[in-house]
């Protein structure tokens, strides 16, 4: 049994300008100790699903149907107090900006503390024991004095490690890690990104990481999700996603990745920006800004497809499968583009396991 | 509750020109007017058949003629006439909807299925809503499937998610027709 699974999950924001389909029709698995990446642009849905796992959507959202398996239990039938127990216990989340999520009128113990005190039933010495433990092993110098000192003592990283030590204060099976390091600059970023995944193998404990960047992902991740408009486009693996990309929307997210040593001026982007979410375009949402679109593009909406056999993926399973037209035979042109790999450093099976590396060898080509 | 005023904190001084002057404790007009539930207060006293001719809607195109194929811009303008809010009861959290030849966000088959519960659209007073929106020339006949708008004439219609919107004047239409490249 897979240990989250996450189907048909459909998310809607009922506002004034109209229905903002935020997730529409989400269906993916994580197994135990696995680290699953969600990548897309800004308003592709990655936060809303990350949100809607916790339970946490709040008014005008509603998540409309689907279900949220964790550990055999489907969450969106747990009444609250239920959904509380899990919530920062089995279940925990680092937020994105990591000032805003703690509070700056409590200590950084106190709200670690707070975690382990309504989840475990232990004494006061032993909760703040744990405490200065877990601000020990996210790598803050001298715990016992930091325990009393407030967010604004610390710098962006260090409130960053904090909320790290909060989200594992009672080691849970799943951290969901919403753009752990957007706010943080890359030397912080790298060392945030070690600590996540030594204290993930330490722990056991299963990530699902969101971003926006797939170097980060190919860091860290085994399989990814990218999500674009609020669905799914592509799931594979990481490998996969980055030697063999399958859909054009992928592609264009990883051409547009900066290379160092790049002899080209100008950096290439996808071009136009993520379609309202009110008013989404008929047939694939990303026809508009797709290089390969065809007529079929503005008037069917391809499900997630296996690119080799054109099948449609049934369900949250891991294969892998791309959302684009070309798979079920119905592009007359075709998809163009071809990915080439330069070996630089004579090893690829490395490249994958360093950002760097990864994204100055890959080169797409359109 | 200590004041800031009790603490002596603030230096007060009548004469002095950057100061603030001396508090007379006897004078205790409040300091701003008090704000009143003003949609609340004017929802539970003005019946229905008020409430619903003091807002307007208005659909227009920019237009009359459009090619086959190319987007159909128009707004919907929702305007409270009255000098006091209004809050009109909706059937859900759908506030407002909009359709193209009867069919409901140009689909065949309902879009959105929002939680039963009553909610409201509120206007300030004297408030305009304004919406713009596309329509593609599709109608979506499935989940998955689209089909291209034929040649002729069509209609946009946008009202308030109440019953009746048309009868209780609500409701407004746009004709425009589509015509071969």
């Amino acid at each position: 049994m897979a240990l989250l699974e996450v189907n048909d999950l459909t998310v809607k924001f009922y506002t004034g300008e109209g229905v903002v389909t935020a997730v529409d029709g989400l269906d993916y698995r994580i197994e135990r100790g696995e680290k699953f990446g969600i990548v897309g642009e800004s308003g592709a849905g990655k936060s809303v699903t990350a949100l809607s796992l916790l339970r946490l959507i709040e008014n005008p959202g509603q998540i409309e149907r689907g279900e949220i398996i964790f550990k055999g239990q489907n969450l969106l039938e747990m009444t609250d107090e239920e959904v509380r127990r899990v919530r920062g216990n089995e279940m925990a989340m680092i937020f994105q900006d990591a000032q805003s999520a703690l509070n700056p009128v409590y200590t950084v113990g106190d709200q670690i503390a707070e975690a382990i005190r309504h989840h475990m039933d232990l004494p006061d010495s032993e909760v703040r024991e744990r405490t200065i433990q877990l601000l020990d092993s996210v790598g803050i110098p001298e715990p016992e004095t930091r325990y009393s000192d407030y967010p604004h003592q610390f710098s962006g990283g260090m409130q960053q490690r904090v909320i790290i030590a909060m989200a594992l204060s009672c080691d849970p099976d799943l951290i969901i890690a919403d753009e752990p390091t957007t706010a943080l600059d890359v030397t912080i970023e790298a060392k945030i990104l070690d600590l996540l995944e030594n204290l993930a193998e330490e722990f056991d404990t299963a990530i699902q990481l969101i971003t926006h960047d797939l170097g980060v992902i190919a860091e860290v991740c085994d399989r990814v999700m990218v999500m674009y408009a609020g669905k799914p486009v592509e799931k594979a693996t990481v490998e996969e996603l980055y030697y063999d990309p399958k859909h054009p929307y992928t592609v264009g997210l990883m051409s547009a990745i900066p290379r160092v040593g790049e002899r080209s001026h100008r950096l290439q982007t996808i071009p136009g920006t993520m379609p309202d979410l009110v008013e989404l375009p008929s047939g694939c949402s990303f026809h508009p800004r797709c290089p390969y679109a065809e007529e079929a593009c503005t008037r069917t909406q391809p499900p997630l497809l296996d690119p080799e056999t054109g099948e449609p993926l049934t369900g949250s399973g891991v294969e892998r499968g791309a959302a684009c037209l070309e798979y079920s035979g119905e592009l007359v042109r075709g998809l163009d583009f071809q990915v080439t790999v330069d070996d630089v450093l004579g090893d690829e099976a490395d490249a994958i396991g360093d950002v760097d590396v990864a994204t100055t060898e890959g080169e797409l080509d359109d | 509750m200590r004041r800031i005023y009790e603490s002596d904190a603030l230096h007060r001084d009548t004469d002095a020109p950057f100061s603030p002057n001396e508090r007379d404790d006897d004078d205790v007009r409040p300091q701003a007017a008090r704000s009143i539930p003003s949609a609340a207060i004017t929802s539970a006293v003005l019946p229905g058949w008020v409430r619903h001719r003091s807002i307007s809607v208005d659909v227009s195109v920019p237009a009359t003629e459009f090619t086959a194929g190319s987007p159909v811009p128009f707004q919907v303008t929702m305007k409270n006439a009255m000098p006091f809010p209004v809050v009109i009861p909706t059937e859900s959290a759908i506030q407002w909807t909009w359709n193209v030849d009867g069919h409901r966000d140009a689909s065949h088959f309902p879009l959105h299925d929002p939680p039963a519960g009553d909610d409201a659209i509120t206007f300030d007073r004297g408030e305009r809503k304004r919406y713009r929106k596309r329509w593609d020339q599709m109608f979506r006949v499935s989940d998955d499937e689209w089909e291209q708008a034929t040649v002729g004439e069509h209609t946009i219609g946008a009202g308030l998610n109440v019953v009746d919107s048309p009868g209780k004047g609500l409701y407004d239409e746009a004709t425009f027709r589509v015509v071969p490249e």
